[in-house]
């Protein structure tokens, strides 16, 4: 297999560092209005996994559901919580607390104030903000606020990272360093990633394999083998963008 | 015209009325255009506090006043408070308590001043019930609505991050509901001093009200205003305070960061 230079972790490191994820047969409903039919789906330890589909397609409640949020109506849902962190899609910062205490809502309970602080400044580091952690909150612009909602969900290690849409409220600019970022922090962390987004180039940009869901099914299980660092643009990406968008508009 | 502009920058400017007014007054007064019984000159109130102050009765008035209101303030404030929460946060305490605190909330507090005379005289209990019972609606109110408009989407982030419930409460709920506690707060400062003017003005034999009831006996027009000019000071000390409350608990909020 090919391992491009961006790929810290070694594939054994990302079976330690990632967890897997079993969904069977799961179904979800909310009243008569049926959003998960018997639906499957696998990730691998470590695999950086991409949901996209037209809005109610149900493909947040899926993210919703294996995070525990949604009560299945049946199936079973296979997955290690303690060992996972959701991304939302608005930042949800307390807008009373500092960024570093933001952040350290994620932080592993009891660690002394110091540990915490020096974990709480090594991810506002990775995140491109260390110079901002005794802001509050309304003083960031929508993209930092984001970058602190990512810090707080991966100062705990977490070995399955949710992304429920995190940057479907920013500007275009904003979002291709966020996916960057996304992608260094995955590739350095190994972690398995789950990403609801209704953005295909985004989805193609940065999963091993993208999923596309209609009605509460998977329509589509598509393996993205292009090699990392991708290229925004690139003709590989843009071809498999097409295949999708076509499937997805029914053309 | 930069130097129309430059006299209208100053900071001086909102004092231009007030102090406008206490001249006309004083002028009005001297000359005997308005007679010291209908308004006595401000000369004569500040000369009837520095009497008042000197004999030790003002201060005596005023500490007792303001022990009233603080009795006040805790009994009822921290009663109304703990309620607001509890229906807040408790479905089940709110269909068994709301409605009747609803109900009750119609009568005018003020309205219970005979009965309350009636049953504990002119005895400190009847003051600081009143006050407490004005201080409880605005407090209990505004504490319950803040509760129940926290962003259902931070509690959502709080339970997925393992926050347990007295967590949640002391990092989210709490922190979220506390602007609008601090309105019930100032809202039932107002209605505190109010209260405490008319209780003492009808059903005392000490205060600032009682000292300005007897000086209508003896037409003593300075000291009634000297009265008046003390309940409008410590009103707006309260305000005052709870301003400044705000402005430190509540700094994280753009709204209320000090200029």
């Amino acid at each position: 297999m090919n391992l491009p230079a961006l790929r810290l972790v070694e594939d054994r490191d990302r079976n330690r560092n990632g967890a897997p994820v079993s969904v069977r047969e799961l179904s979800v409903a909310f009243g008569q209005n049926q959003v998960l039919d018997r639906l499957s789906l696998h990730i691998e330890p470590g695999e950086f996994v991409a949901i996209v589909g037209r809005s109610g397609c149900g493909k947040s409640t899926l993210l919703r559901a294996i995070m525990g949020l949604v009560q299945p109506g049946g199936g079973s849902i296979d997955v290690d919580l303690d060992a996972a962190r959701l991304v939302f899609q608005e930042p949800r910062l307390l807008p009373w607390a500092s960024v570093r205490e933001n952040v350290a809502v994620g932080a592993p309970a009891g660690l002394d104030a110091a540990e915490r602080d020096r974990l709480v400044d090594a991810r506002l580091a990775e995140v491109g903000l260390a110079d901002k952690a005794e802001q509050w909150p309304a003083a960031l612009s929508g993209g930092q606020r984001q970058r602190v909602a990512l810090a707080r969900a991966l100062i705990s290690q977490p070995r399955l990272l949710a992304l429920d849409e995190p940057l479907g409220a920013l500007d275009a600019l904003t979002r291709i360093e966020m996916q960057a970022l996304v992608e260094t922090v995955w590739t350095s962390e190994g972690f398995s990633a789950l990403l609801v987004t209704h953005d295909v180039a985004e989805a193609v940009a940065l999963a091993d394999r993208v999923v596309v869901m209609e009605a509460g099914r998977i329509a589509l299980d598509l393996p993205i083998a292009v090699p990392r660092p991708r290229r925004h643009g690139d003709a590989e990406l843009a071809a498999l963008e097409g295949l999708i968008l076509d499937r997805l508009l029914g053309r | 015209m930069t130097r129309a502009a430059g006299w209208k920058e100053s900071p001086l400017v909102p004092a231009i009325v007030p102090v406008g007014l206490l001249v006309v007054w004083q002028l009005a007064s001297t000359t005997g255009l308005l007679p010291s019984q209908i308004l006595p000159a401000p000369t004569a109130v500040v000369k009837a506090a520095a009497e008042l102050t000197a004999d030790g009765e003002l201060i005596h008035h005023l500490a007792v006043s303001t022990a009233r209101a603080l009795t006040g303030l805790v009994v009822g404030g921290s009663i109304s408070f703990v309620l607001g929460l509890l229906c807040g946060l408790s479905p089940f305490a709110r269909r068994l308590l709301d409605p009747t605190l609803q109900m009750v909330r119609t009568i005018p507090h003020l309205a219970l001043l005979p009965l309350v005379i009636l049953w504990f005289g002119i005895g400190e209990q009847a003051k600081i019930l009143l006050v407490a019972w004005g201080i409880f609606f605005p407090i209990y109110l505004n504490t319950y609505h803040g509760v129940v408009s926290v962003d259902p989407q931070l509690i959502e982030m709080g339970r997925v991050y393992g926050m347990k419930r007295w967590e949640l409460f002391r990092r989210i709920i709490f922190p979220g509901a506390l602007p609008s506690i601090l309105v019930g707060l100032r809202f039932g400062l107002g209605i505190m001093w109010l209260t405490l003017i008319v209780a003492e003005t009808i059903a005392a034999s000490s205060g600032i009200g009682y000292m300005a009831t007897q000086a209508r006996e003896f037409s003593q027009t300075d000291i009634i205003v000297l009265a008046i000019f003390v309940y409008a000071g410590l009103g707006k000390l309260a305000d005052s305070l709870t301003r400044a409350l705000e402005h430190r608990l509540l700094r994280w909020n753009p709204a209320y960061a000090r200029a």
